[in-house]
């Protein structure tokens, strides 16, 4: 058995169909790699690998039982590794399996036509991952290829090279797109699921998780994501104002904070000044059911639910994005009465940990008789003390990671100092609890959207304070206050690494950035936010009025049926002449002379014949006639012609004039 | 490959047909196809690519994904783009179809067909299926001309044309069949088929000699020897020869082409019927023209002269096939 390959063989491959198919298979499966099992993966290679080699030699192809057998193992590999075999992910897997189990069974057209239209489905599944634009422009070429997969299936050994398959599949796609475009504007949709979706195995999900210790935070920095948008209806309040309430943790264990349990307060009262702020939040899909609000949400939508602790959560989990309108404050007094669930959350203190925290606010306690005091004296020791404010903090990994932060090694991140602060606090008496969420956010000059991205994630405390209530003390903005007014960026010392995002928008690039950044968010609008509501208001301001069901129905079968019209208008092309032969056109001129004397060439008529004719008719013009008919045989049926003689040609034609007799 | 309505029980196929024949322009041996003979009906593969395309719109209604619609939609064009495609790869195909040479009974009868069309376009598989069935192919690849063969096994003696012949494409998806019957008018001399047997025909040979009259005589010259071959006379038989080689032999005459001789419809059994007698006086003609002798054919109603050559034979032969016809 020799594996040698060589240039013909390579022709002949890239005309074969189980070429083009295994081709489009993998590159269908090639989004999907990052969520399969390793072995998968090497599976599905091998299967690939192993049906190219059988174009070469057919009885290769492995037997129906070694198939059964490989599909059994996957399933029950698949079961093990995720749970289920039916969820977004375990799915895609066994269907790339089955498909390149498939690839192995099929040797008629009609396989390879089934395996390329559930190539297009596999397409969609990973559109239930990724709806990006580069996702996009990758899946159109795919798309492509596909194409070009089908003609080679179907062009029955004609001898097409692949330029032109390419050319005219990528015609064939630019045309469809516009018919694309007006069915997804005009279809008619629907809002909420037809059914019940089933129970997601777990995902890796971006974004904040509902627990703090010690490095999470700055983990999660390094990520230029976007976590959400928002747009203010007015003007955009100042950066150290922009803090978007995700969580409140209260429970702590001398290094995790925690949601613990539910809080009980029976009543949550809110204060708040007229001057409210409007805005939309457009939040990317993060697979939580929290949602992020400006501090302090006043107005929500009916479908959220407003908790004790004033954040905002929604019915289900944020699997693709999700829009919503507030209102916020940002004077506001909460629970100006605490309430007792409230103050024994908030002053609970892990026992046996951190002692020398404890002692430290005991001390405090001691020392100062105002809260606000306390607090005060507190976050000037941040500032004035030798503390640093750093990404790569060393690891506190004993027991009393809060003591070794505020004692020994006084370099930390928000979550260092929320932490710390918190637990002081607490020792000293006073009610505090840890938010999380995030601070400040990039606004694109160009749309006036505000651009909250990973790195922007942030903790801070709150402490209850006598007659005021819940009040946010943000420790950072003490040791650190460019992160606040300005941006992480800012607050970073000069030798800390920075993620490539960071680096860039401090570079040429950042205009290219706010483009990409405005382009990406008219994309999340008007793309994969495309809704009902957002059909229906399109609709209505095109239209200049209320539109309704049916009116949609009838718009999509007028406007897809225009399109159509058009486009297969620009396929038939009814104004395009056949190209006719300059030579034939001059014959053609020379017989509409002769037809205008009485003397019609016939259909079947051969020119010589013709020319017979035409001298018994014209003696006179015998020379002419002959010279022609003799020229136009050579022009036309002999293989080397030259341009002189085709305009000498047309030059005689030109001057035949069967009515006058030649000058002699 | 195969045709594959799926949509299109076989009692529908042949309505249409029938219904596509009353609405047929006359038969001529050029035809150019248009909308009004072109048929167009999504194949197997299509309702198969149909059904996926639904299976993403409800995945894309269900998790309300943007793309997911989009996916639907564009698939969807595409295949109705692909159907005007299709339509467009055989409308306005010009037909031609030549004259068949002659064949046997049982043969293939090869009609050339050239298509062509107005402007150099890409055009490729187009495929012909004739009445028995047969499918050749035919690809215009950006040329205004090309040629091809339309195969038809001939079944009767006689004038066979190619019947009704179906053109159809798949090109470029496979999605959708479009087809057009041609009435293309033309035709083929089929002779009868030869017998299989030689043996009978060559026993007959000596008493056909011995009761033809004008046997020349004398003019045999012994030529030379080469080997035997099936068919040959057993009085030419080289029996020296053989006997020294132990290899059949044949003696080689000089004149045997002046050896005139007779194949008579009246020299064969009186119990044959007409299309055995005729496909035993075809084997006999083949043979004896074979051996370049100098026959002439004697059936009821026809007597060919003696003669030799390619014209004679295929007069004899013509003289068969149209015989009671």
């Amino acid at each position: 058995m020799k594996f040698s390959i060589n240039k013909a063989d390579l022709q002949t491959l890239s005309q074969h169909p189980v070429f083009w198919v295994v081709l489009s298979l993998s590159l269908v499966i090639t989004p999907h790699l990052s969520r399969f099992p390793l072995w998968s993966i090497f599976l599905i290679t091998c299967l690939f690998s192993w049906r190219l080699l059988c174009i070469k030699h057919p009885r290769w192809l492995p037997a129906k039982w070694l198939l059964l057998i490989i599909i059994i193992f996957s399933s029950a590999g698949l079961f093990f590794h995720f749970g289920t075999l039916f969820g977004k992910t375990a799915g895609s897997v066994l269907l790339s399996i089955l498909l390149a189990v498939k690839l192995h069974e099929s040797q008629s057209r009609r396989e390879y036509m089934l395996l390329i239209s559930l190539s297009f489905f596999i397409i969609v599944t990973n559109f239930l991952f990724s709806q990006s634009i580069p996702t996009v422009i990758f899946m159109l070429c795919i798309i492509v290829v596909l194409l070009m997969s089908m003609i080679t299936i179907n062009q029955n050994n004609a001898a097409i090279d692949n330029i032109a398959k390419l050319k005219l599949s990528i015609k064939m796609l630019l045309q469809a797109l516009p018919l694309m475009l007006i069915m997804f504007i005009l279809f008619p949709r629907i809002s909420g699921p037809l059914w019940k979706l089933p129970e997601e195995e777990k995902t890796a999900s971006s974004g904040l998780s509902d627990t703090m210790s010690p490095g999470n935070i700055s983990n999660l920095i390094k990520s230029s994501a976007v976590a959400f948008r928002v747009q203010f209806k007015n003007e955009i309040p100042a950066q150290q104002q922009l803090y978007w309430r995700g969580l409140v943790l209260w429970y702590f264990d001398g290094r995790t904070w925690e949601r613990g349990k539910q809080n009980i307060t029976p009543e949550p009262s809110l204060l708040t000044s007229k001057n409210l702020i409007d805005y939309t939040i457009t939040l990317q899909a993060h697979e939580k059911k929290w949602l992020y609000a400006l501090d302090m949400p006043v107005d929500i939508p009916d479908d959220i639910i407003y908790t004790n602790n004033f954040v905002l959560r929604a019915q289900h989990k944020i699997t693709s994005l999700y829009q919503y309108h507030l209102t916020s404050s940002l004077d506001y007094q909460i629970q100006r009465e605490i309430s007792p669930w409230e103050k024994s959350a908030g002053l609970k203190i892990p026992p046996q940990t951190n002692l020398k925290t404890l002692l430290k606010g005991r001390e405090l306690a001691a020392q100062f008789s105002q809260a606000e005091e306390i607090v005060k004296h507190v976050l000037k020791t941040f500032n004035q003390d030798e503390f640093h404010y750093t990404l790569s903090p060393p690891l506190t990994s004993g027991a009393d990671p809060v003591d070794q932060f505020l004692f020994q090694t006084k370099r930390g991140f928000c979550e260092h100092y929320a932490s710390s602060f918190t637990l002081l606090m607490r020792a000293a008496g006073i009610p505090a609890r840890v938010v999380l969420g995030y601070q400040g956010g990039t606004i694109n000059p160009l749309t006036q959207v505000l651009t909250v991205r990973q790195s922007e994630a942030h903790a801070w405390s709150e402490v209850w304070l006598q007659g005021r209530g819940w009040v946010r003390i943000d420790p950072t903005a003490a040791i650190a206050p460019q992160r606040i007014e300005q941006s992480l960026d800012a607050a970073l010392d000069v030798n800390e690494a920075r993620s490539l995002h960071m680096q860039l928008s401090n570079s040429v690039f950042k205009e290219l950035l706010f483009y990409w950044d405005a382009i990406d968010n008219r994309w999340n609008q008007w793309v994969i936010g495309y809704d009902i509501a957002q059909q229906k208001q399109l609709l209505s301001r095109l239209l200049n009025q209320q539109i309704n069901f049916s009116d949609i129905v009838l718009l999509l079968v007028i406007g897809f049926t225009l399109a159509l019209l058009i486009t297969s208008l620009f396929i038939f092309k009814p104004w395009h002449k056949a190209k006719v032969e300059p030579v034939v056109e001059a014959y053609a001129t020379f017989c509409k002379k002769l037809s205008a004397k009485g003397l019609t060439r016939e259909t079947y008529e051969g020119a010589f014949d013709f020319s017979h004719r035409a001298i018994a008719l014209l003696p006179e013009q015998k020379n002419s006639i002959q010279l022609i008919t003799r020229l136009y045989s050579k022009l036309r049926y002999e293989p080397s012609q030259s341009d002189k003689q085709l305009s000498q040609f047309k030059q005689l034609v030109r001057e035949f004039n069967p009515g006058r007799t030649p000058k002699s | 490959m195969a045709e594959n309505l799926p949509l299109l029980p076989r009692f529908a196929e042949r309505f249409i047909q029938g219904w596509a024949k009353k609405r047929q322009p006359p038969a001529s041996h050029q035809i150019e196809i248009d909308r009004h003979h072109l048929y167009i009906l999504p194949t197997r593969h299509g309702v198969l690519y149909f059904m996926v395309l639904l299976l993403i719109l409800f995945g894309a209604i269900n998790y309300e994904n943007s793309l997911g619609f989009m996916l639907a939609f564009l698939l969807g064009s595409l295949a109705l783009l692909g159907m005007i495609y299709t339509h467009q790869n055989i409308n306005k195909l010009n037909v031609h179809i030549g004259r068949a040479e002659p064949v046997f009974v049982g043969q293939d009868m090869l009609f050339p067909i050239s298509l062509s069309q107005k402007t150099p376009q890409l055009r490729p598989a187009i495929q012909l299926r004739s009445s028995t069935s047969q499918i050749s192919h035919a690809h215009l690849l950006n040329t205004t001309h090309t040629n091809s063969q339309l195969v038809c096994t001939a079944q009767h003696r006689g004038y066979s044309s190619p019947g009704q012949i179906k053109l159809f494409s798949e090109f470029p998806f496979g999605l959708f069949h479009a087809w057009s019957w041609l009435n293309l008018d033309s035709r083929c001399l089929v002779y009868p088929a030869p017998y299989a047997h030689h043996t009978p025909i060559i026993k007959s040979d000596q008493e056909l000699n011995g009761s033809t009259t004008n046997i020349k005589q004398g003019t045999d010259d012994f030529s030379g020897i080469r080997q035997y071959q099936a068919g040959d006379l057993p009085n030419h038989m080289a029996w020296k020869a053989i006997a020294k080689t132990g290899k059949l032999q044949t003696k080689l005459f000089s004149n045997e082409t002046s050896q005139d001789m007779w194949i008579r419809w009246t020299q064969l059994e009186p119990a044959l019927d007409t299309e055995h007698r005729l496909s035993q006086l075809c084997r006999m003609i083949l043979d004896a023209s074979k051996h370049s002798l100098n026959f002439g054919l004697d059936i009821p109603g026809t007597t060919i002269p003696p003669s030799h050559g390619l014209q004679h034979k295929q007069q004899c032969l013509k003289a068969l096939a149209l015989f009671g016809l």
